[in-house]
This record gives C-alpha cells, sequence and structure tokens, in this order.
C-alpha cells in the first residue's frame, strides 16, 4: 500500500466527523472521540502494512515525502499520542463545556475532539517532510491547528491569554523560519532537501557566511517550536493557561515534529564543511542554555502544570544534547547508537511519561480546587492509582534507574561521552541533579504530606482512564528493564 | 527598469515600513503598510515576476489591508494613541534592529554569488500559465495539504469568534 494513504485516510476520518458532527446533532459528542480513537488506531495497524516500494520509484510525490524508517516511526508515534490525547480529552471534556459559549449541553464539544485529528495529519507529514515547502505547509498545519485549541476555553482568560501569546510568538518564529527557508532556497537553487546539501557545498568559501546565516534562521524558527532557549519565553504561560489535553499534545506531538524535522534539516547544513565548526558552536551554546534555563527555573515552581511546562524545556535540553552527538569531533567516535535512534528513544520514553504525568493531572483535576502542587497533598490517600502513576510518571522524567527515563538519559550521555562533549555531559549531569529536586517535590506533596482538610473523600476513576493510567505506568517500568523492545521499533538502532 | 525607478520604490517601501511603526493612529499605520506594499509590487514587476506583481497588490494591499482597517475601524482603538513609549523596549528593539541590519548587510557583501549579474529572460514569459502548472501538477501533496490548513481555520475562526455555539 502506499504510504501516502495514511494521511489521507486521516484526513478523510477527520472530514467525516466534522460533516457528522454537523449534522447528527442528537448523538452524544462522546460518540465522535471514540469513533476518532478507532479510525486512528486502524491507521496505527495500516501502517505496519504500506509498502514503500510499490510505487514507481519517479513519482512525484517522493520529491517531497520520505518512506524511510525514521519517518513511518514518527508517523506511529504522532497516531499514539493523538489516540492518547483524545482518550484524556474525554475526561476533559466537563472542563471545556464550562468555559464554551454553548446554547445547549455538548454545543462546541465536536470540534475538540476532531481538531486533533487534522493536527495527526500534520504531525505525520511532518514526519515525512523532505522539501522546503513540504516542511513549511505541515508545520503550519500543525502550528495552526494549535493556536485554535489552545484558545479553546474561549471564556478563561487564562486559556485566551496563552492563545494571544502562542498566536505572536508562533507566528514571529514562523517569520524566521520562511526568512531561513528562502535564503536556503535562494543559495542553493532547490527546496529538495537531498539536493540542498550538495549544492550547498559546491558554493564557493566566501558564501559560507550567508550558509550559516539561514541555518541560524532556521534554527530560531525551529527552536521555537521545539521550546529550546533562548527560543522558550512562550513555554510556561502558553502550557498552563491551555487545555490540559492539548498541552500534553504540544508537549509531546509538537517536540517530536520539530526534532524530526531538526534533524532532517541539520543533516543538510551539516554537509557544508565550512559550516560545521559554527553550527556546532551555536547547537552547543542552544542547548547548554536549554537545560540550565529549564532546569533552574523549575526548581521554585509551585504549579505542577508551569513544571511540567519548565520540564519541557528541560527535556529539550536533553534532546538537543542527542542531536549534538553528530558533530564530528577531535578524537571523538560516533555514539553507540546512532543518534536518531537515541532521539526516537527518547521521544518514545517522553511520551509515555508526560502523557502519564497530564493524564493523571486530567484524572484527578475534576476532584481538585486546581493545579498547584500543594493541591495534590495526600493524593496517595485519596486515589493510590493516580498517585502511583503520577509517582513512576515523575521518577521516569527524573532518571531514576528501572525507569524509561533511566535509558533515555543514558542514551544521550553516553552519545556525548564518545564524542568528547564534556560541556555538555558536565552540564547534563547538573540538570539532572535539579531534576531530582523538583519532580520528587510533587512524590513528596502525594505521599508524606496529609490532605486538605474537606478534600479527603475517594477520587472515582473511569474505566478508560485506569486502563490508560496502568499500561503507560506498566510500560515505563517494562522499557526500565528491558529497553530493546523499544530500540527494535527504530530500524538501525542496533 | 531604470535604477532611478528602483531607488524610488524601494525608498518608498522603507520610508512608509518605518511610518507604520512611528504612527499612533492605527488607520494611518495600516494604510501606511499598504503603501508600502504597493512599492514592493512595483519591484516585482521590476523583476518581470508580474505575478506575484498583481497578487501583492489585489491580496495583500487589497483584501489583507482593508480587512485590517475594517476591524480597527470597528474596534475603535484609542489605546494605542495614549501608550506611553518607554525607554527599555525602544533601545532593545533599535538594538536588535540595527544587529540585524548590520549582519544582513555583511552577509549580503560577503556572498558571492548575489554579485553575478542575473541572466536576462529568454523573452516574455507566462508567468501565471506556469505558476498555475507547477501548482497543480508537480506540487499538488504541499497544495493539497494547504487545503487541509484552511478548513482546519475556517472551523477554528468559526469556534473562537461565533456568540453562542450550537
Amino acid at each position: 500500500m502506499n504510504p501516502l494513504y495514511l494521511e489521507t485516510a486521516v484526513i478523510l476520518l477527520g472530514l467525516g466527523l466534522i460533516l457528522a458532527e454537523a449534522f447528527a446533532e442528537t448523538v452524544e459528542k462522546r460518540t465522535f472521540a471514540w469513533v476518532a480513537i478507532a479510525g486512528l488506531a486502524a491507521v496505527l495497524v495500516l501502517t505496519f502494512f504500506v509498502d514503500p516500494g510499490t510505487a514507481a520509484p519517479g513519482d512525484n510525490w517522493r520529491r517531497f515525502y520520505a518512506t524511510d524508517g525514521a519517518a513511518m516511526f514518527f508517523k506511529r508515534f504522532a497516531l499514539v499520542t493523538t489516540i492518547l490525547v483524545l482518550l484524556m480529552a474525554l475526561d476533559y471534556l466537563p472542563v471545556v463545556q464550562r468555559y464554551i459559549a454553548g446554547a445547549r449541553p455538548g454545543a462546541g464539544l465536536g470540534e475538540f475532539l476532531t481538531l486533533p485529528v487534522f493536527t495527526c495529519a500534520g504531525l505525520m507529514w511532518m514526519a515525512s517532510a523532505k522539501d522546503l515547502t513540504m516542511i513549511f505547509v505541515s508545520l503550519e498545519l500543525v502550528t495552526v491547528s494549535f493556536y485554535v485549541l489552545v484558545a479553546y476555553m474561549r471564556r478563561n482568560s487564562a486559556s485566551l491569554e496563552a492563545g494571544v501569546k502562542y498566536l505572536i510568538l508562533g507566528a514571529l518564529s514562523t517569520g524566521f523560519l520562511v526568512y531561513g527557508l528562502v535564503w536556503t532556497y535562494g543559495l542553493s537553487g532547490h527546496t529538495a532537501l537531498d539536493q540542498i546539501g550538495p549544492a550547498l557545498a559546491a558554493l564557493p568559501p566566501e558564501s559560507g557566511g550567508a550558509v550559516f546565516f539561514a541555518f541560524v534562521l532556521v534554527l530560531v524558527g525551529l527552536g521555537f517550536k521545539i521550546a529550546a532557549a533562548p527560543f522558550q519565553l512562550w513555554v510556561p504561560d502558553v502550557y498552563q493557561g491551555a487545555p490540559t489535553p492539548i498541552t500534553a499534545f504540544l508537549s509531546v506531538g509538537s517536540k517530536a515534529a520539530g526534532f524530526i524535522v531538526l534533524m532532517r534539516v541539520l543533516d543538510v547544513f551539516l554537509s557544508v564543511p565550512s559550516v560545521v565548526p559554527k553550527a556546532g558552536l551555536v547547537l552547543v551554546g542552544v542547548t547548554v542554555a536549554t537545560l540550565v534555563y529549564g532546569n533552574l527555573a523549575a526548581l521554585p515552581q509551585t504549579n505542577l502544570k508551569r513544571l511540567l511546562a519548565y520540564s519541557s524545556i528541560a527535556h529539550a535540553g536533553y534532546l538537543l544534547v542527542a542531536v549534538t552527538s553528530v558533530l564530528p569531533s577531535a578524537g571523538g567516535t560516533p555514539p553507540p547508537i546512532p543518534m536518531g535512534a537515541t532521539v526516537a528513544f527518547y521521544l518514545g520514553g517522553y511520551l509515555l511519561m508526560t502523557i502519564l504525568a497530564f493524564a493523571v493531572m486530567v484524572a484527578a483535576g475534576n476532584h481538585l480546587p486546581g493545579d498547584e502542587i500543594i493541591h495534590f497533598n495526600g493524593l496517595a490517600k485519596r486515589s493510590p492509582a493516580l498517585a502511583f502513576g503520577l509517582l513512576v510518571g515523575m521518577a521516569s522524567l527524573a532518571g531514576v534507574p528501572f525507569t524509561v527515563g533511566f535509558f533515555g538519559k543514558f542514551f544521550v550521555f553516553a552519545g556525548a561521552v564518545a564524542r568528547g562533549q564534556w560541556l555538555l555531559v558536565a552540564v547534563g549531569t547538573v540538570a539532572v541533579a535539579c531534576g531530582f529536586y523538583y519532580y520528587l517535590k510533587v512524590v513528596r506533596a502525594m505521599y508524606f504530606q496529609p490532605p486538605v482538610p474537606g478534600q479527603e473523600t475517594a477520587i472515582p476513576l473511569s474505566g478508560p482512564t485506569r486502563a490508560v493510567v496502568v499500561a503507560l505506568a506498566a510500560l515505563i517500568l517494562f522499557l526500565g528493564v528491558w529497553p530493546q523492545p523499544a530500540l527494535n521499533l527504530f530500524p538501525g538502532a542496533r | 527598469m531604470s535604477p532611478a525607478l528602483f531607488w524610488f520604490f524601494s525608498l518608498m517601501m522603507i520610508a512608509f515600513a518605518i511610518l507604520v511603526v512611528v504612527k499612533r493612529n492605527p488607520v494611518a499605520s495600516a494604510l501606511s503598510l499598504v503603501v508600502s506594499f504597493i512599492g514592493l509590487a512595483a519591484l516585482f514587476v521590476s523583476l518581470d515576476a508580474y505575478f506575484i506583481g498583481t497578487i501583492q497588490i489585489l491580496v495583500y494591499a487589497g483584501a489583507v489591508m482593508v480587512l485590517f482597517l475594517f476591524i480597527i475601524m470597528l474596534l475603535d482603538l484609542k489605546a494605542e494613541e495614549k501608550r506611553v513609549v518607554t525607554a527599555a523596549p525602544l533601545i532593545g528593539g533599535i538594538v536588535v534592529g540595527f544587529t540585524f541590519l548590520t549582519l544582513l548587510i555583511r552577509v549580503l557583501a560577503g556572498n558571492a554569488n548575489g554579485k553575478l549579474p542575473m541572466p536576462a529572460l529568454p523573452g516574455p514569459v507566462d508567468d501565471v500559465k506556469r505558476v498555475g502548472e507547477l501548482l497543480f501538477s508537480q506540487y499538488n501533496l504541499p497544495l493539497q495539504i494547504i487545503g487541509t490548513l484552511l478548513l482546519v481555520a475556517t472551523v477554528g475562526v468559526v469556534v473562537l469568534s461565533k456568540r453562542e455555539l450550537k
């Protein structure tokens, strides 16, 4: 089967849902979410049956569309993320309902449940994008749908504020990205990434400055998407204000798509010898800044959602350490696991633990006064399952051994050590130590603090939520003992 | 195009772009942007890119800016005129803009390919036809994605702006 059908199927699913939602007024809105989840799961199964070789190799779409193992991996990643986000959104519907102006119960919820399907298609296209035009349009599809979803609860001033901030800063970063892409096109005369590399390398050495300029502009645009410092200013406010399932989606989906594009683009620019030393310097600088900012700013946070926002910046930093290990260095050896596989494994683990943390927040949120960490005091007594889930999530985010987060960081640092990037290893170690403090602060609140008086009743759990929390926690612990199955998912990892 | 016209339109663009930022009245800013766009369109035409030049006037100077003006007039923005500009953002903005400009000039001066003379076009080019052909044949996949993007944007606008969702 032609892999292009995957995205087509997702788009048709989204179109069908949005049409059905408009005409079938009596159908319960939750049904649409379940149909979307079932449809995306079916597409996920289909990804294992596509055959990239069926279409003629000269076909025009191949110019834009990569069908390699990395692309397929990140397509599945996008599908899994969207399914989990939709499951979370089901629990979150009462909150959305409270903050939108509906003429009757359930009005306006259908779009909240169908827009993520279109975002998913955008993420899947991004995973395959290997042409500047394709990168840009799929990135914009993802970003525009996020603008809408972030501001969705428009009667909530925090959500609206988050939407406006995300829109304005997102537009600015898109400006940088487009300008960088235009420079790249102008210098090389090509939009296909595999033609740009040789064309740039063939330029006279005096043009090195212009190539570097294009690289920096593209890096600024993508740095915004992956929440790297110094382009991270939007992250805390947007993450805190957005509806919680959308925060999880932003934090996982947007970051993963940003990283795959960054890896593909970096591949091109690093094939230009005159740019490598300067680009390496910039990359190391951004990585150190991201690690330091994300971890230090997370220390004083008292709000769990904001804490996870800073944690998202910190994890972008660890991922950038892995990306930086592509740089050739004096006396270094190639990393034990290829860079793409390290990043994919880390993102996979990050998906499990971040979604787990947000799923617990959503499930507990309906019974808690707010998102502050003190509101989670004594959660272990009120709901042992949720507290254990959050414990596993936080331990994994911190990188405690026997969780998938430990192996993620282990592979990242193994690559940095092999390359001899000692500065990154040193900063990373301090960053991990900081992480232990702020993640385990949440565990302390849940297990060692008494519940707030008047908030001692048990929290009921719906079946799907319990299944998601248990499954994610079990996967985190399983892959923390035996990471090989996850590594096997990514081709060329062994 | 003669160099005199190039300088005229370039300076017009830059002068009105500065006015967009400096003017305190939002309507005046928007109208300055329209003039700046017209200068840009003239530069496109001077490069024989008639289609982009026309689109620049029809879409940007015409549709987009008229919409902007409508919104500005509907909202009746008075706050902008009363806003006091403090020193810190002003200096910050000037520093960032100046740094970017210096960088751009240095990069442009160093780029050897930028100094090559542009080869003349072989004759009149049917650019609308060629853009259309490319868009609907070779670039069909990105075009379809843009279609999806517009759908998402439309749905989003309705959801976010409708007074009462049904």
